[in-house]
C-alpha cells in the first residue's frame, strides 16, 4: 500500500517539477528542408545568370554597361581607360509570376555581328537546395530568344544579311547548377546551349559551353564575383577563322557585388565586349592579355508590386 | 480504513496536478512595427508557440525567426540574411515570470509584468514588460505589446540604410491557449 503511495506521490512531484516550459516544444518551429536564401544577391553573377529569381509581384529594372577597351590600341588615356566609348548597354524590366517563375524583356545596343536587340528571357526555378542538404543543390532553367532590329546589311556573306525574319533571332538555353556551401560562398555550373538562325560561313549555329562562376563574400554586404565560360568551339571553326586573323576567346568576368538594401550594384572587369550570352558566348574576339578588358556595372533596382 | 485514506490522499495530490497549470499555444502570433521616413517596415508570423504556467506563472514563448512575412520579400531574404542571421541564429526565444500575485485560474482580465530573458540574435537581454492576460472559461489568453532595441541585440544597421530602418521596434506578441 504505501508503494503505491509513493508511487502516487512521485506522480504528483514529477508533475511539478515542470516548470521549464521551454522543454514542451521540443524542436516544434524548427521546419526541416528549410530553402537556402540568398546564393547570391541578384538574378546575376556577373553577366550570365545565377540561380535566382525574382519573388512573385517583384519588378527589377535593370541597367548594364560595358565601357570600352581599358587598355591597349583603343584604351589609355586618349578614351579615359574605355569610359568614352560604349561597348554594350542593356536595359531591361523582369517581373516574378512566381515566387519561382520569372520573365524579362530587355532592350540590348549588342556588341557583335548583329545590334539593336529585342530580348524576351523567362527563368524557372526548378530546385532550391535545403538547409539539411535534403537537396544539395539548386537547378533553374534559363531561356531567351533575341531579335535584331537592324537594317539588314546588302552583302550576303555577312551574319547581318537577313533574307528572311528567322534570320535575325538567336536564342540561349541554360541548365543553372549551384550550390552555396557556406554563409559566404557559392558556387555555379551552367551548361550552356547557344544558337544563332544565321551565321557566317564556317561559324556554328549551335555552339554548347560550360559556365562556372562564384561567390565568396568579404563581408555582409561585400563580395567578390568570378565567372568565366568555355565554349566548345569545334577546332574547324577555330581555325578558319584563325587563319582569316580572327582568334576567339573565353569570356572572364571579375566583379565586386556591394548591396546596399533595395538596389544591388556590382563593378566589374571583363574581356567581353557584348552584355548577352548569346554575343559574348560565341562571339568575344577580345582578350585580357592585350588590355581588351573592359570595366562595367549592373544596376538593379527592384520594386514589390 | 486509514489505509484507504492514505489511498485517497495520494489519489488526490495526483488529481490536482491533473488539472490544468500549463496551457499552451502552437500558433502565436508575433508581429513588428517600425516607422521611418523612408519607410514603414511591418512583419508578421502565426508560428510562434507559446506556454504558460497558472500556477507558477512562468510564462514562454519561440518563434522561427525565418517564419516573419514581410510585403516585400527583398526585405525578407535583407532580415534573414543580413540583421537577424537566421542561419546562425534561428530561433528567438523568451523564458519568464510573471510577477504579480495573482489567480489565473479564476476567469477575469488582468494587468501584469512579465520579466524574463529574450533571446534573439544569439544575444540574451533582460525585458521587464507589460501584458494583458484574459481567462476565459479557464482558459488564459495572453496579449503584449514591447520595445526591442536593435543594438540591445547586437544587429547592427548599416549607415547607408539608416534612414530606411528604425532603431526601436515595436513587438506584438498574442496567444490564445488550451
Amino acid at each position: 500500500m504505501k508503494y503505491i503511495f509513493l508511487l502516487l506521490l512521485g506522480c504528483s512531484l514529477d508533475c511539478y517539477a515542470q516548470d521549464d516550459l521551454s522543454k514542451m516544444f521540443g524542436n516544434d518551429s524548427v521546419k526541416t528542408h528549410e530553402p537556402v536564401i540568398a546564393t547570391y544577391k541578384s538574378t546575376r553573377i556577373i553577366q550570365g545568370h545565377s540561380p535566382e529569381t525574382l519573388k512573385k509581384r517583384e519588378l527589377d529594372f535593370r541597367v548594364a554597361h560595358h565601357f570600352g577597351d581599358l587598355g591597349g590600341e583603343y584604351g589609355g588615356a586618349k578614351t579615359f581607360f574605355g569610359m568614352d566609348n560604349s561597348s554594350d548597354v542593356r536595359i531591361a524590366f523582369e517581373y516574378g509570376i512566381t515566387d519561382r517563375l520569372m520573365v524579362g524583356i530587355g532592350r540590348t545596343k549588342g556588341s557583335g555581328s548583329l545590334t539593336q536587340l529585342y530580348e524576351g528571357l523567362a527563368k524557372y526555378r526548378l530546385l532550391r537546395q535545403t538547409t539539411d542538404d535534403h537537396v544539395p543543390v539548386s537547378v533553374s532553367l534559363f531561356g531567351n530568344a533575341v531579335a535584331s532590329a537592324m537594317t539588314s546589311s546588302v552583302t550576303k556573306s555577312d551574319a547581318s544579311y537577313f533574307d528572311k525574319f528567322s534570320d535575325r533571332m538567336s536564342y540561349t538555353g541554360q541548365v543553372i547548377l549551384a550550390r552555396k556551401f557556406n554563409r559566404n560562398l557559392s558556387l555555379t555550373l551552367t551548361p550552356t546551349l547557344v544558337h544563332r538562325n544565321r551565321v557566317v560561313y564556317m561559324d556554328v549555329n549551335d555552339l554548347f559551353a560550360l559556365g562556372a562562376g562564384g561567390r565568396f563574400k568579404f563581408s555582409k554586404r561585400l563580395g567578390l564575383l568570378v565567372e568565366y565560360f568555355y565554349p566548345f568551339r569545334s577546332q574547324e571553326s577555330k581555325d578558319y577563322f584563325a587563319a582569316r586573323g580572327q582568334k576567339f576567346y573565353n569570356p572572364l568576368a571579375v566583379g565586386l557585388e556591394i548591396e546596399t538594401g533595395g538596389h544591388v550594384f556590382h563593378v566589374n572587369f571583363t574581356n567581353s565586349t557584348a552584355i548577352l550570352e548569346n554575343q559574348f558566348i560565341p562571339e568575344t574576339t577580345t582578350t585580357w592579355q592585350q588590355g581588351q578588358f573592359r570595366w562595367g556595372f549592373n544596376i538593379s533596382r527592384r520594386f514589390s508590386l | 480504513m486509514k489505509r484507504i485514506t492514505t489511498l485517497f490522499a495520494g489519489l488526490f495530490l495526483t488529481l490536482s496536478c491533473f488539472a490544468q497549470d500549463i496551457y499552451s499555444c502552437k500558433n502565436t502570433t508575433l508581429s513588428f512595427f517600425s516607422a521611418t521616413p523612408m519607410e514603414d517596415i511591418d512583419a508578421i508570423t502565426s508560428k510562434g508557440v507559446s506556454a504558460i504556467n497558472v500556477k507558477t506563472g512562468a510564462v514562454y514563448f519561440k518563434v522561427a525567426v525565418n517564419t516573419f512575412k514581410f510585403k516585400k520579400s527583398l526585405m525578407e531574404e535583407h532580415f534573414n540574411e543580413n540583421y537577424l542571421e537566421s542561419d546562425k541564429y534561428p530561433n528567438a526565444e523568451f523564458k519568464g515570470k510573471i510577477t504579480d500575485n495573482i489567480d489565473l485560474h479564476k476567469d477575469g482580465t488582468y494587468n501584469v509584468t512579465v520579466e524574463g530573458t529574450l533571446n534573439m540574435h544569439g544575444v540574451d537581454k533582460l525585458y521587464r514588460e507589460k501584458a494583458t492576460i484574459t481567462v476565459l472559461g479557464g482558459k488564459p489568453a495572453a496579449e503584449t505589446k514591447f520595445n526591442v532595441h536593435l543594438a540591445d541585440h547586437k544587429i547592427k544597421i548599416p549607415t547607408l540604410v539608416v534612414k530606411n530602418i528604425a532603431e526601436t521596434v515595436e513587438v506584438t506578441v498574442k496567444a490564445n491557449y488550451n
